[in-house]
């Protein structure tokens, strides 16, 4: 299983959560994506995409750096 | 013989004339007396005091009667004026210690009295763990009781300034703390859907918060406070803070013979001279100019209190022309746990209130560069007179820096600036500190479109109002993702790079408004739709950013 990495930092509109989106769609099913963005927005919106997504967020480290790794479902 | 100065009341306003006046005066006699056991205390630290961020007592208490002292000036502490008698020039005092009658005779009296505050009439306020906030001795009380009575639970009543940062204080203290207001929202000089925004962040961080709610009584047992009984439910609690707001302290001043003004506050002209000859009035006790109507208003805030101080203290003995005090904008930044909160000027309300004709924009911005480590949302809320273009008054929101924008709001509307002066200021950029169109800028841009008719935008209030109604359609110009993350009830999704071959989804005859995450695209959006023929288009002002209510 592939792990990805995304760097999301310093990107505005529309931010970080539209790579996520885009990275899981090519992904295998049970992938591991891992972004890293400073958009603070990104903290709250990542919890709330994987909630409505289905995909499991298998951790977040907040920062001035936020860390995602979420797993394709 | 020498001139002799009295002042009475010696916290922020009292104890900045009397040393102001010993600068400009060097052989008055000044003689400041306070009822309280502290003088000159940083009042607005005393939250932090409770929250433990100022640790130690001696930190608010910087100043004592030895180190005024030694600037030339007789303090006298707990001791209380009773009576100014204006036609033989003297202050009736009383030694709260020894219960010893004093009298101060003047040749010019400063009233310096300040604010206290509002008690509501409800049973049980004589319950011990029942606070309210205003002097150092009320502070040192609450943090003993909280760090030696284990308090776990209290409500605070009252949303004001005040109210909010004891709150965020007692949280941080791992207090359970439960917020009750009366109206239907929090920080009531602010317009609602910063205050909705504002209540939103409170609540994540754990304060419940109960607006349109009324306190009815305080229960308790053994003297002690238990509960709080509104008149929707009961709050358990072991301490309660009443914060409902201050009242001037004018009853001194009232039975001498002053005129009082807009809520009981003493009217002073623009020198701070009262109607009595050789009396003045200056901070909390005292009444303002409102800068942009130019109407009485009362603005009890310690930035004013000092201004007040120096203008009194300088029009004692004027050397030339009198200094003056033209009106002040009541600006005010609180911070509320992660997030920062300012005001300067008229708010929406207000605005309408005073007969303006008036645009509003909200704009969400970074603080610094987006792409600088540490950069913060920001949103920023303006009111513009139609007519003249001019700023009456700007609220500002976010994670970010809050104080500069609204200080640089202040200046623009203190110098009766437009919108377009506004865009034009040459204001300092480097990535760590602004964006090359700093967040004031962009939002007097958007505020200059709007009145060109550029575009037309609908609030987050309004849009709120109107989500059931069946001419409405909704729609995100954001990517799916964003979408999925969470919209506008009803938002329908037609991502920006698809707008126009999906155009005919959009039912023309109805109204649409078209948003985003912070109003960009949605400007795009609406520019294309536009030029297709959509005629009835407005942009949500702030996009999701600032939509104050639950996403679905
Ligand atoms: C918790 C808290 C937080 C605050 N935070 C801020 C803030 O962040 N920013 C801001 O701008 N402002 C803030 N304020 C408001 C600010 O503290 C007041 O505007 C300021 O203290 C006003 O100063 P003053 O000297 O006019 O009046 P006061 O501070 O009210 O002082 C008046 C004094 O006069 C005494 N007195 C009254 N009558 C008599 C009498 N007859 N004889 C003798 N003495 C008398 C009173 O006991 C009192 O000591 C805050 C206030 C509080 C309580």
């Amino acid at each position: 299983m592939a792990e990805i990495k995304i760097d999301a930092k310093c990107l505005q509109c529309p931010g970080p959560i539209v790579q996520l989106f885009n990275a899981v769609k090519s992904a295998q099913s049970g992938d591991v994506i891992v972004v890293e963005a400073t958009d603070r927005g990104f903290y709250k919106d990542v919890q709330a995409w994987c909630k409505k997504t289905g995909n499991e967020l298998l951790s977040l480290e907040d920062g001035d750096v936020i860390v995602a790794r979420v797993k394709k479902a | 013989m020498k001139q002799r100065l009295v002042v009475i009341g010696g916290v922020a306003s009292g104890t900045k004339t009397a040393a102001k006046a010993i600068r400009e005066n060097p052989d008055l006699e000044i003689t400041v007396i306070t009822e309280e056991d502290y003088i000159s205390y940083a009042g607005c630290g005393l939250p932090y005091y409770i929250g433990n961020v100022i640790r130690d007592k001696k930190h608010l208490t910087v100043m004592n009667p030895e180190k005024f002292k030694e600037k030339g000036i007789t303090v006298l502490l707990h001791t209380r004026a009773e009576k100014i008698i204006p036609s033989q020039k003297v202050v009736k005092a009383k030694d709260m210690v020894t219960g010893e009658e004093k009298e101060f005779p003047y040749d010019k009296l400063v009233l310096a009295t300040g604010a206290k505050p509002i008690v509501p009439p409800i049973p049980g306020i004589e319950l011990k763990n029942v606070y309210v906030l205003r002097s150092v001795t009320d502070a040192f009380k609450i943090r003993d009781a909280v760090e030696k009575e284990g308090i776990k639970k209290a409500v605070v009543v009252g949303g004001g300034f005040i109210g909010l940062e004891v709150a965020e204080n007692l949280t941080l203290r791992g207090v359970k703390v439960t917020l009750v207001e009366l109206l239907d929202q929090i920080l009531p000089n602010f317009d609602k859907e910063i205050a909705l925004l504002a209540e939103k962040h409170l609540k994540e961080k754990g304060v419940e918060v109960f607006t349109s709610e009324k306190a009815l009584s305080i229960e308790g047992k053994d003297g002690k406070a238990t509960a709080l009984l509104t008149d929707k439910r009961k709050i358990d609690a072991d301490m309660v803070l009443l914060s409902i707001g201050v009242k001037p302290d004018t009853q001194l001043a009232a039975g001498a013979g002053i005129e009082l003004g807009i809520k009981g506050a003493i009217k002073v002209n623009e020198n701070m001279e009262t109607n009595i000859h050789d009396i003045y009035a200056v901070g909390d006790c005292a009444e303002n100019i409102n800068l942009v109507t130019g109407k009485p208003a009362w603005f009890p805030m310690g930035s004013t209190a000092n201004k007040m101080g120096r203008v009194a203290a300088l029009n004692l003995y004027p050397k030339g022309e009198k200094e003056s005090l033209e009106g002040v904008l009541g600006t005010t930044v609180v911070k509320l746990f992660d997030i920062n909160v300012a005001k300067t000027g008229l708010s929406e309300k207000d605005a309408k209130n005073a007969g303006y004709n008036i645009i509003t924009v909200i704009v969400p911005a970074h603080d610094r560069a987006h792409y600088y480590p540490g950069a913060k949302n920001i949103i920023t809320k303006l009111i513009v007179d139609k007519a003249t273009h001019r700023l009456l008054g700007a609220q500002i929101i976010g994670e970010g820096v809050v104080d500069k924008p609204i200080d640089i709001a202040a200046t623009v509307i203190t110098l009766k600036g437009t919108v377009e002066d506004m865009a034009k200021l040459d204001l300092a950029y480097a990535p760590p500190f602004s964006s090359a169109m700093s967040s004031t800028i962009v939002a007097a841009n958007v505020a200059r479109n709007k009145l060109l008719g550029k575009l037309e935008g609908i609030s987050p209030l309004e849009l709120k109002d109107r989500l059931s109604d069946p001419e409405l359609q909704i729609i995100d110009v954001r990517e799916e993702a964003e979408y999925l993350v969470g919209t506008i009830p009803g938002a329908r999704n037609i991502p920006l790079k698809e707008i126009r071959q999906r155009a005919g989804e959009i039912d023309k005859q109805r109204e649409t408004v078209v948003l985003c995450k912070i109003g960009l695209r949605a400007y795009l959006a609406y520019i294309t739709l536009k030029h297709l023929g959509v005629q009835k288009l407005k942009i949500l002002d702030g996009g999701v950013t600032a939509w104050p209510f639950e996403l679905e």
